[in-house]
């Protein structure tokens, strides 16, 4: 049996038409005038025992209202879900033993206490006792070495170093599945693998089902085999990871400021990508915001550095940057059919 | 039990991190006690009895309800309207933790804390410096209990104006409304004796005396018998009862509308 089932799950929420100004602040006091927003709209998917899932999406796509529902914060609009065969919302406090919660944006270790306070507090909370304690602390010890941040207090740590216990904080319980809501947000890339590796190695040894959310596909890349997609409220993708990584992996955006930008200088890089490359060389151009053009690179066909070096010697470049693939363009280009 | 006790062991620990406040506290107690005795001793000037009380018991009365005033202000409405604006209440609701006992025994913590470092040292005081004598009597046996029903009525005004935060974006104004109707329909800053007869009646038929009027007059009175204080103790015990129900109630309509900001 899968330990988690949706089915049809919808989450729909009225919010206030706000009107402007301070005479619209005033009359939305006694305002009926609501509108439905569909954060979840009509989903389905299974979760089986063990399995560790990405589940992705740009900002505002539902994600996180969906960990709300399967975590019994958020009763669903309609549809089914059921955890370990029980609804979380009906059955919050029981459900709650058998699931670790991470939300990157909050803490749930105790801000003001030495960080081992929180696990000792949450010790008593989920009734571990002192010798699974005692293993847990010296696997986790092991892993991050905690040990030295204990006396810490948690205002003090930094955003990694509070994740990391965050993290190990949720795995204390030895909980059946474990969700993970943006544990990369604001990290910088060496706090991110430690975090990857954490993760993996503790999803390998207690074979804990663990759901991630989170909008780096590097995340997903690194720790998943199956990934879902959704955006505004409804499933794009459901399936192996290495497809998705097949089509956006191999993607870079080259971001370049160039000089004495024109109308027509869009056109001028067009033509000398089609000049050297010939044509299907799978270059997109697009002027996102003032002086900065980004040109998006399949690397599986054109090389970055040629065309980089192309720009650099035919254009007057102020400065670049590379990036991966933003999520939103690559929910842009699934829906342009990318996936088939 | 052992998982709610863990939070009010934490909490307690929580405010040993804030403990040089209590020593304003105790400052600002000792000053406002200073002030209440000679505005007091200056009213009994003229009498030796006022609406039935004598200045030794008004001055106990006043002093002693400073002094519950502290002990209570756990500031429970304020961190759980901030826990809920904030959608920190989402991290707390991912616990196998009933939410008003969550509430409830955080609170505590904080009571323990304000009994060990602001009102015993102002009993202290009040026995030292300003030489109030206390009777002997059942009343004073019974006073700690009464204490504690207190603290578990005041405990569910701080809740239900915390749980608002469902409602409201601020809950600033409830909180200072809460505290005034409180202060003053509860006996804090002036005992009930004093009170006309027909506001008296009505006041002792709501919650509010029985966080202060009541433990206070068991220490005022204690030379009386259980035909005195058996009702006293049934009247807060009925009340503790009748407002975990109705937060309770409360706290299940506002959760569903519970929107944790970020989708």
């Amino acid at each position: 049996m899968s330990l988690i089932h949706i089915e049809n799950l919808g989450k729909h929420f009225k919010v206030l038409n706000r009107r402007e100004g301070l005479g619209g602040a005033v009359r939305d006091l006694f305002s009926g005038d609501y509108r439905t927003v569909k954060a979840v709209d009509r989903i389905s998917f299974d979760i089986e025992p063990g399995e560790m899932v990405g589940y992705i999406g740009p900002n505002g796509a539902g994600k996180s209202t969906t960990i709300k529902m399967m975590t019994g914060i958020l009763k669903p609009s309609d549809g089914t879900i059921q955890v370990n065969g029980l609804a979380p919302y009906e059955n919050r406090i029981r459900q709650a033993q058998i699931m670790g919660v991470v939300f990157g944006q909050r803490t749930q270790l105790w801000w003001d206490l030495p960080v081992i306070e929180s696990f000792k507090i949450l010790k008593e909370i989920y009734k571990v006792d002192q010798k699974t304690f005692d293993d847990h602390m010296g696997m986790f010890n092991e892993l991050v070495g905690l040990k030295a941040l204990y006396t810490q207090q948690v205002r003090t740590l930094s955003l990694g170093q509070r994740m990391l216990c965050d993290i190990t904080a949720s795995f204390l319980h030895n909980p059946q599945v474990v969700f993970l809501d943006e544990p990369t947000i604001g990290l910088d890339i060496s706090i991110k693998a430690k975090i990857r590796s954490v993760i993996q190695e503790l999803n390998r040894k207690r074979k804990t089902t663990i759901i991630l959310t989170t909008h780096d596909l590097g995340d997903v890349e690194a720790l998943c085999k199956r990934i879902i997609i959704i955006d505004k409220g409804k499933i794009l993708y459901d399936g192996n990871v290495k497809q998705v990584n097949a089509l956006f992996g191999a993607y870079r955006t080259l971001k370049l400021q160039i000089d004495d930008f024109t109308e027509s200088t869009l056109e001028e890089l067009h033509g000398k990508f089609d000049e050297h490359f010939g044509t299907g060389h799978g270059i997109t151009i697009a002027e996102v915001e003032e002086n900065w053009t980004d040109v998006t690179i399949d690397q599986a066909r054109t090389h970055l550095s040629d065309v980089l070096s192309l720009v650099m010697t035919n254009f007057s470049v102020y400065d670049v940057r590379i990036v991966e693939i933003s999520m939103e363009t690559v929910v842009r280009q699934i829906y342009d059919g990318a996936l088939g | 039990m052992k998982r709610y006790l863990a939070l009010t062991r934490g909490n307690f620990q929580v405010w040993l991190a804030y403990r040089f406040g209590f020593f304003f506290t105790i400052i600002g107690n000792v000053i406002y006690l200073g002030v209440a005795y000679y505005l007091w001793s200056s009213i009994y000037q003229h009498a030796n009895v006022i609406h039935g009380m004598t200045f030794n018991e008004t001055f106990i009365y006043i002093a002693l309800g400073s002094a519950i005033f502290i002990l209570l202000k756990t500031y429970a409405d304020w961190i759980i309207g901030n826990e809920i604006r904030e959608g920190i209440i989402a991290v707390y609701l991912t616990k196998p933790l009933d939410f008003q006992l969550y509430a409830l025994f955080s609170s505590l913590g904080g009571i323990l804390m304000n009994l060990a470092a602001i009102s015993i040292p102002t009993i202290l005081i009040l026995t030292l410096v300003f030489k109030i004598q206390v009777t002997m009597g059942l009343g004073l046996i019974l006073f700690p209990f009464s204490l504690m029903l207190a603290f578990l009525i005041s405990f569910c005004f701080d809740y239900f104006v915390g749980l608002s935060a469902f409602y409201t974006e601020s809950i600033w104004g409830i909180s200072i409304t809460k505290e005034i109707i409180i202060t003053v329909f509860s006996g804090a800053l002036l005992p009930l004796q004093f009170f006309p007869d027909a506001v008296q009646k009505i006041l002792l038929a709501l919650p509010f005396q029985a966080i202060y009027h009541t433990p206070l007059m068991m220490v005022t009175r204690p030379n009386q018998g259980w035909e005195t204080f058996g009702p006293m103790l049934a009247v807060q015990a009925f009340w503790v009862l009748a407002l975990f129900i109705l937060t309770r109630l409360f706290y299940n309509q506002a959760i569903k509308i519970l929107r944790i900001s970020g989708g």
